[in-house]
């Protein structure tokens, strides 16, 4: 078992913006995810629970706590509670 | 004293002479003023010379003022008196240029206070024309301009309300070629496009040019709204390094969006602009506003500074000059619906074709995949409607299997198929669902074809009192 699959899970708060919304077909989710993750792995996480929108996910933001996350391997640490956004861009005007 | 009585007649007559020549004087005044007055008037009323692609270096010279005038004081006195602006604020307002890229539902808002409260020069650059289905959000455009270019239409507006500003009115596609050109002769470039091509294009040019991106968008009830490439914050490609598939990407056409919510969005990104003019803090760079209509809420994202592995912006960058964005995008420069070619033509009927069945009353079935709010709009008699997205869903399925069941009842020969045509606004989302109906349908004797054109080619060509949306 690997440490990231030993992790205690934590319960988050998924909200959906924009394309995303309509993918997933709602403003807001709970989704069980682990307290030690990367944000490759939460977005992977994401995706996997919603399958419709793996055709965007090279194309949004990910925020957590209202704070901009960065795509890639960082660890990064959640708790139960936090609210992770998942953002892609509106190019209407 | 018969002289002085003579005198008397003469002071007389020379009295009345001079009141005559005053009156006359005072008459030529009133005239001379009018002239002016009109003169004045009609140089106001004149519509900005409109730049076109061949004359982009043709800008009149921009001279910002080092006072303010009497009615400059008059005009903006109510701003004048905000310590956070006071006469220094404005002067450096009126001294900045600002080019505002998309004259419609973001530019419309941004424009009209950025000219109200005095920016030098206002560069209002759109390609596109006004429309009637423009104006219930793009408010600076009028019933009467409808079919002129929205960038003089805007400029128009614009100059009746504030006429010391100085509009440039560019009636042209921004692209690699002649971008950086006109984006040199500004200090401050705000992003109210619609398409991600021209997304990319701005950033891309303001970054090699050094120019601050107000960059604000809306769709439906959400909007967003960042400034990109100020002060070591980010640019949208650090944010956005990949351009999102074409068919993830809605346009206002079709996926629709509230009015006031672009205003909302426009009226930002000008008291953005505003704030970096006169030497303010801005309050969107690094941070990216989520604006959602329906509840009513402003989240606010902190962002990171600019990424260092960033492609253009980045250490070592690689894209050091402006490319083909609508290759890079696979996606026009524009957010007019493109037409998919997925079904040949004989896998196709044209409405006219259409017609002709509906009149002579043969059996079929009509299968509209628009969503319901837009039946309520306008449809073709007796449609199924199921929506797109729902194509698949068994309920949905079964619904139309049963249908067709009862339908194939009324054919006059066993060895006949029952035509089904699908339909939907434009004739794209019709062809994409006879990909999946064919299979979802292929035990039964059915022939699934589309419409081509959708309803709109219905309104123009077989019923032209048949609603356009």
């Amino acid at each position: 078992m690997s440490k990231v699959m030993a992790a205690a899970e934590v319960q988050v708060n998924l909200l959906f913006f924009a394309k995303s919304r309509e993918l997933v077909g709602s403003k807001e989710a709970t989704l069980a995810v682990p307290g030690q993750t990367t944000s490759a792995q939460l977005l992977a996480a994401i995706v996997s629970r919603y399958p419709s929108l793996a055709v965007i996910s090279n194309n949004l933001v990910l925020a957590v706590n209202q704070e901009y996350v960065a795509p890639g391997n960082d660890l990064l640490t959640l708790q139960p509670g936090d609210e992770v956004a998942v953002i892609p861009p509106i190019s209407g005007g | 004293m018969a002289a002085s009585g003579l005198e008397d007649t003469e002071l007389l007559r020379l009295r009345e002479e001079v009141a005559e020549k005053t009156r006359e004087i005072e008459r030529l005044k009133l005239m001379l003023a009018e002239g002016n007055d009109t003169k004045a008037q009609q140089a106001k009323d004149a519509p900005p010379t409109l730049i076109e692609s061949g004359n982009i270096q043709d800008i009149p010279t921009f001279q910002p003022a080092d006072r303010l005038d009497k009615p400059a004081i008059a005009r903006y006195s109510r701003q004048l008196i905000l310590p956070e602006l006071g006469v220094k604020g404005q002067l450096a307002l009126c001294g900045t240029s600002v080019l505002l890229v998309g004259a419609g539902g973001l530019g419309c808002p941004a424009a009209v206070y950025l000219a109200a409260a005095g920016v030098g020069r206002l560069g209002l650059v759109d390609y596109d024309s006004v429309e009637l289905n423009n104006l219930h959000r793009q408010v600076l455009h009028t019933e009467g301009r409808v079919g002129t270019p929205k960038a003089l239409s805007v400029a128009t507006a614009v100059k009746g309300l504030n006429s010391t500003v100085q509009c440039v009115p560019y009636h042209l596609q921004l692209n690699s070629t002649n971008a950086l050109d006109v984006i040199k002769q500004y200090d401050i470039v705000v992003d109210c496009t619609d398409n991600v091509a021209t997304r990319y294009l701005l950033n891309d040019a303001c970054v090699f040019t050094n120019k601050p991106l107000v960059s604000g968008s809306a769709l439906r009830l959400e909007g967003q709204l960042t400034v990109y490439n100020y002060k070591g914050g980010p640019c949208y490609r650090c944010m956005y390094p990949t351009p999102p598939p074409p068919e993830t990407v809605t346009n206002c056409s079709d996926g629709g969006v509230l009015g006031v919510v672009p205003g909302i969005i426009g009226c930002l990104q000008a008291l953005e602009v505003i704030k970096m003019a006169a030497g303010q803090e801005v309050s969107y760079s690094q941070r990216l506003l989520l604006f959602d209509a329906l509840d009513g809420t402003f989240r606010s994202i902190k962002l990171r500074p600019r990424q260092a592995s960033c492609v253009v912006c980045g250490d070592a960058p690689t894209v050091t000059q402006l490319q083909d964005y609508e290759q890079f995008c696979g996606a026009k420069a524009c957010d007019k619906t493109q037409s998919l070619r997925i079904l040949q033509d004989n896998e196709r009927i044209s409405v006219q074709e259409y017609h002709t069945v509906l009149s002579s009353g043969a059996p079929h079935l009509l299968v509209d995949v628009r969503q319901p709010v837009e039946l309520d709009i306008c449809q073709l008699p007796n449609p199924i409607n199921i929506p797109i997205s729902q194509v698949s869903r068994p309920e949905q399925l079964q619904q139309l299997k049963t249908a067709v069941t009862c339908k194939v009842q009324q054919l006059e020969q066993d060895d006949h198929k029952l035509p089904v045509y699908v339909v939907c606004r434009q004739g794209n989302d019709s062809q994409l669902a006879v990909e999946q109906l064919r299979n979802l349908l292929s035990d039964l004797p059915v022939h699934v074809t589309d419409i081509r054109g959708g309803l709109m080619a219905w309104a123009r060509k077989i019923d032209t009192s048949f609603p356009e949306y």
